[in-house]
C-alpha cells in the first residue's frame, strides 16, 4: 500500500517534471502545460476546501482573480520583482478571503455557496467598475513577469516559455507540498473529521465554526497565490478571472478529477483546460459542449475520474 | 432632480419586480428540495424567446398566456430527466448540473435565434406614455408591475390554501414527516419545481416585450435574485418579496447619485444584511445553517 | 464531591416545554442511569448537559464551575464527553483514525499544522491503550463503517475516553443491540466504572442493565423529574411504577 502510493507520487513529479519534453510531440505546447499547472493548483485549493472539509464554496474565483490583480498592480505600479508580485498577488486573495470568510463560516450546504457565489460578485463589480486601477472590462495589461536573479545567474522566465515552466512547477510544488503537510496534520485531521460527521466532530471538542474559517482561509491564500501565478502566465489580468463561471470551471475541476482525492483536481484541470481549448479552436458553440460535459460528469462521473478508476479496480 | 429620481424609483421597481419573480422561483425550489438553480435565467431566456417565437401567430395576449405554461412544462421535463437522479446527493451536484445547463440554454438560444432578438410586438394602445410630463411611465410598465402583483398574489393563495400548496409549506419546513405522511414527495418537488419555472417563463415573457431578447439576459438577473433572497431571509417567501423590492429599489436610487455603484450596491445591502441579521431581514433562526 | 451540579433546568421550544424544573447531582465516581418513557426528555436533558443548546432557565456546574452558557467544545475542553443515541462516528476512517481525533484533541494538537515524533508516539500509545480498554485492539485498520453494530457502539465510547473525561454521558448505549452485545457492553461500562472509576450518566431503556449497574436511579416522565433513589428503591416506587413501568408492561 504504502509502496504503492511512493510510486505514483513518483510517476507524478516524472509527468511533470518531463512536460515541456512529452507535450511538443503529442501535439501539446509548453505554455498549455503551463496553464493545466496553474489552473490545476487553483483547483488544487479550492478541493482543500471542498474535498477535505467539505464546505462548498462556490465563489473561489474571486480569490484567484484577486490574486491575479494583487500580482499585476505590484509589477505594474509598485516594483518590478516576480516574486513580491506572487506575494502580493497571494497576501491580497488570501486576506480578503479571511475577512469575508468571517461573514460566511456560519452558513452550510447550500447556504454557504450562495453566500460565497454572491460575495465572489461583489470583488467582480468591484473589478469590473473601478476602471482607472484595474482597466475595468479591457483587463488589467502593460505589466509583464520580471526574470528571476539568482545571484549566479539570472532565470529568463519572461521569454523563454521552457524556463518559465519549471518556475511556476516549483511554486507548484511549493505550494502543493504546503497543502499536504497540512493534510496530514492534527490539524488536517480535524478538517476532515469535520467533512465526515460534524456533529461527532463538535462533540470531540472541535469548535467547527474556527476551523472552518481557518481551512477557508489557507484555501483562500492558496488561490490567491494560483491567481498571482496566472497573472504572470498571460502578463494580463481580467474580472472574468473574478466571475462566478469561472469558480463553476474551479469546481467542475475537482469533481470530475475526483473531490476525494488529493491529485484529482489536477488531473481534472488538465482534462478540462486541454477540452475546452480544442472545442474552442474547433466550434463556435463549445459553451454548449462544456455545458454537456458538466451534465454528463455530474450524472454518470459523480465520483471524478479517479473515483471511477478506484472504484471499478475494487 | 425630482423627476429623475422618481424615474429611477419606477425603474427600479419594475427591475425589483423582475428580480421578485425571478426570486420567488429559485426561494420555491431551494426550499423545497435544497437545489440552487443556476439555469433559472435560463428559464426566463426560454420563456421570452418561446414568446418571441409564437407571438406572430397567437399575438400578445397568446404568448403571455401559452409562454409561461410551456415553460414550466421544459421545467418539468428538465426536472424529471436531470434533476430527480440527484435528490439525497450532495447538493454541489445539483448546482454544478444546473450550471452546465444555463450554459447550454444560453448557447443553445445564440445557436437557434441568433446573438440578438427583436422585442415581442406589444399591443399599442400599452405602448404610449400615460403623460408627457411622466414620460417614462407606459402602459407597459403599469401592466408589467400589475402582471407581477397578480402573479405573486395567485403564487400565495395556492401556498396558502390549496392542497398541493399546503403540502409544498409543509414539505419545506419537514419533508420527512410529508414523506411519512404518505404523500408522493417527487410529485410534489415536480410540481413545485414547475411552479417555480413557470414563474421565469412570465418574467421571460413581460422582459420580452420591453427590454427585446438576448440569450443572456438571464443570467443578469440571477444574481441579484439571490441577493434578494440572501438580503429577505433564505427559507422565508415574504422575505424574497421584500428583498427584491429593496434592492431593486436601491439600486434605482443609487444610479441618480453615483451610477457606476448601481450594481454595486445591492451587493453592500447584502454585507450589511448579514452583518447586522445574519439570517437576512425575514429569516427565521436555524434556517440558514 | 459533585462532578456535576443541575439546578432548575427548563427547556422550552416554543410552546412545548421539553425539560421541566429538572435538578440532579451527580457524585464523583457515581454511575447514575436516567430512564423513563419515549418523549420524556431524557435526550433533550443530555442536550442541555453537553452543550447542544442552552437551557432556558436553570444553570449547569461542572466541577465547581458554571458552564451553562459555554459552547459545546469548551464543555468537551472542560473534561465532559458523550455518545448519541444513533452511532456517531466517522465511518469511511478506520477505526484507529476515528480514536486518534480525539486523542489529538485531547492532547491539544487541533490545531496544529505539525505534530513531531514524540508527540505522535505519546498519541498512538493513548489511542491503542483505549482501544485496548474497549477490545478493539486487533480491529483498529479496519473501517469504522464495515464494523459491526455493537464494535461501532464500542468505537464512539472509545472515541469519548479518548478525550479523557471526567464525565461520560452515553445516551442508550445498548439501543438495537441484541442479548449478547448488551451483554458485552455493559460488561464494558461497568469496567469503566469500577475499574477505571469514570463518572457516568447514562440513558437507558434496558432495565437489565440499569438495575444491574446503576449507583442511582432517576426517572423522567414528562419532562418531569419524577423520583431518584438507589435502584431497589425506584423499583418499588409506587409513583414510578404507574408512570413509567406501566408504559412499558
Amino acid at each position: 500500500m504504502q509502496s504503492r502510493k511512493l510510486i505514483v507520487l513518483v510517476a507524478i513529479w516524472a509527468v511533470l517534471l518531463l512536460a515541456p519534453y512529452w507535450m511538443a510531440p503529442l501535439g501539446g505546447y509548453t505554455a498549455l502545460a503551463t496553464r493545466v499547472l496553474v489552473l490545476g493548483l487553483a483547483a488544487m485549493s479550492l478541493n482543500f476546501l471542498l474535498g477535505f472539509t467539505g464546505v462548498l464554496s462556490f465563489g473561489h474565483a474571486a480569490w484567484f482573480g484577486l490574486g491575479a490583480y494583487g500580482a499585476g498592480l505590484t509589477l505594474k505600479h509598485l516594483a518590478t520583482s516576480t516574486p513580491l508580485a506572487l506575494l502580493a498577488g497571494m497576501l491580497l486573495g488570501g486576506l480578503c478571503g479571511a475577512i469575508l470568510g468571517t461573514l460566511i463560516v456560519r452558513r452550510r450546504g447550500v447556504y454557504f455557496a450562495m453566500v460565497t457565489i454572491a460575495f465572489g460578485q461583489v470583488f467582480y463589480y468591484i473589478a469590473f467598475q473601478w476602471s482607472s486601477l484595474t482597466g475595468g472590462d479591457d483587463g488589467l495589461r502593460g505589466f509583464a513577469r520580471q526574470p528571476i536573479d539568482l545571484g549566479v545567474f539570472r532565470l529568463d522566465i519572461l521569454t523563454d516559455a521552457t524556463a518559465f515552466y519549471y518556475f511556476v512547477l516549483s511554486c507548484f510544488a511549493l505550494a502543493v507540498a504546503a497543502m499536504g503537510f497540512i493534510l496530514r496534520s492534527p490539524f488536517g485531521r480535524t478538517m476532515i473529521a469535520i467533512r465526515e460527521n460534524e456533529r461527532r466532530s463538535r462533540f470531540l471538542g472541535i469548535p467547527i465554526e474556527r476551523h472552518i474559517w481557518i481551512a477557508f482561509t489557507l484555501s483562500c491564500f492558496f488561490m490567491g497565490f494560483a491567481g498571482a501565478l496566472y497573472a504572470l502566465v498571460n502578463n494580463f489580468a481580467d474580472p472574468h478571472g473574478l466571475h462566478y463561471s469561472q469558480s463553476g470551471d474551479f469546481v467542475m475541476m475537482a469533481v470530475m478529477g475526483g473531490m476525494r482525492s488529493f491529485w484529482g483536481p489536477l488531473l481534472g484541470a488538465a482534462v478540462f483546460v486541454v477540452l475546452q481549448d480544442y472545442l474552442s479552436s474547433v466550434t463556435v458553440n463549445w459553451m454548449s459542449f462544456v455545458g454537456l460535459l458538466f451534465i454528463l460528469v455530474v450524472l454518470f462521473f459523480p465520483r471524478g475520474l479517479l473515483g471511477f478508476f478506484q472504484r471499478s479496480r475494487a | 432632480m425630482t423627476l429623475l429620481l422618481l424615474f429611477n424609483i419606477t425603474n427600479g421597481l419594475i427591475v425589483g419586480a423582475f428580480y421578485v419573480l425571478m426570486a420567488l422561483g429559485l426561494s420555491l425550489i431551494l426550499n423545497l428540495s435544497n437545489v440552487i438553480n443556476f439555469a433559472h435565467g435560463g428559464f426566463l431566456v426560454i420563456g421570452g424567446y418561446i414568446a418571441y417565437a409564437i407571438s406572430p401567430y397567437v399575438g400578445f395576449w397568446g404568448a403571455l398566456l401559452l409562454a409561461p405554461p410551456l415553460t414550466a412544462l421544459i421545467g418539468l421535463a428538465v426536472e424529471r430527466v436531470l434533476i430527480r437522479p440527484l435528490y439525497g446527493r450532495d447538493p454541489l451536484y445539483s448546482l454544478l448540473l444546473t450550471f452546465g445547463l444555463a450554459f447550454m440554454i444560453e448557447d443553445g438560444t445564440r445557436f437557434i435565434f441568433g446573438p440578438q432578438g427583436k422585442p415581442v410586438a406589444i399591443p399599442p394602445f400599452l405602448a404610449q406614455p400615460l403623460s408627457n410630463d411622466l414620460f417614462f411611465i407606459t402602459g407597459y410598465r403599469l401592466f408589467m408591475v400589475a402582471m407581477v402583483i397578480v402573479a405573486i398574489a395567485l403564487l400565495f393563495v395556492l401556498l396558502r390554501y390549496t392542497r398541493l400548496g399546503i403540502r409544498i409549506r409543509a414539505g419545506t419546513l419537514d419533508l420527512e414527516t410529508v414523506a411519512a405522511l404518505g404523500i408522493n414527495v417527487r410529485m410534489l418537488r415536480s410540481l413545485n419545481f414547475a411552479v417555480g419555472i413557470f414563474l421565469a417563463g412570465l418574467s421571460g415573457v413581460l422582459a420580452a416585450g420591453q427590454l427585446g431578447l438576448e440569450p443572456t439576459m438571464g443570467t443578469g438577473l440571477l444574481m441579484p435574485s439571490f441577493i434578494a433572497i440572501i438580503v429577505g431571509g433564505i427559507g422565508s417567501l415574504p422575505g424574497t418579496l421584500a428583498g427584491g423590492l429593496l434592492i431593486g429599489v436601491a439600486s434605482g436610487v443609487t444610479a441618480v447619485f453615483f451610477p457606476a455603484a448601481s450594481e454595486a450596491v445591492i451587493y453592500m445591502m447584502m454585507a450589511v444584511v448579514l452583518l447586522a441579521r445574519p439570517r437576512g431581514l425575514f429569516g427565521e433562526e436555524g434556517m440558514m445553517s | 464531591m459533585n462532578v456535576l451540579e443541575i439546578n432548575n433546568v427548563t427547556k422550552r421550544f416554543g410552546n412545548l416545554v421539553a425539560v421541566r424544573e429538572v435538578s440532579l447531582n451527580v457524585a464523583k465516581g457515581e454511575l447514575c442511569a436516567i430512564i423513563g418513557p419515549n418523549g420524556a426528555g431524557k435526550t433533550t436533558f443530555f442536550n442541555l448537559i453537553s452543550g447542544f443548546f442552552p437551557p432556558t432557565s436553570g444553570t449547569i456546574i461542572f466541577d465547581g464551575r458554571d458552564i451553562t452558557r459555554l459552547a459545546t467544545h469548551q464543555r468537551v475542553a472542560r473534561g465532559m464527553a458523550r455518545t448519541f443515541q444513533i452511532t456517531e462516528i466517522f465511518p469511511e476512517l478506520t477505526v484507529f483514525e476515528n480514536v486518534r481525533i480525539a486523542a489529538e484533541v485531547a492532547g491539544g494538537y487541533r490545531l496544529r499544522p505539525w505534530i513531531n515524533r514524540v508527540e505522535a508516539t505519546k498519541v498512538r500509545a493513548h489511542v491503542e491503550g483505549t482501544l485496548k480498554l474497549v477490545a478493539l485492539d486487533n480491529r483498529s485498520d479496519r473501517l469504522v463503517g464495515e464494523l459491526s453494530h455493537g464494535d461501532q457502539r464500542a468505537a464512539e465510547i472509545a472515541m469519548a475516553l479518548a478525550l479523557k473525561p471526567h464525565l461520560l454521558l452515553l445516551d442508550e448505549p445498548t439501543a438495537g443491540m441484541g442479548d449478547q452485545e448488551t451483554f458485552q457492553i455493559s460488561q464494558l461500562i461497568r469496567k469503566l466504572h469500577r475499574d477505571s472509576n469514570y463518572s457516568i450518566v447514562l440513558i437507558e431503556h434496558d432495565m437489565r442493565v440499569v438495575f444491574n449497574l446503576a449507583d442511582r436511579v432517576c426517572v423522567l416522565d414528562q419532562g418531569r423529574m419524577l423520583a431518584q433513589g438507589t435502584p431497589k428503591q425506584i423499583a418499588a416506587n409506587e409513583a414510578v411504577q404507574a408512570a413509567y413501568l406501566g408504559h412499558a408492561a
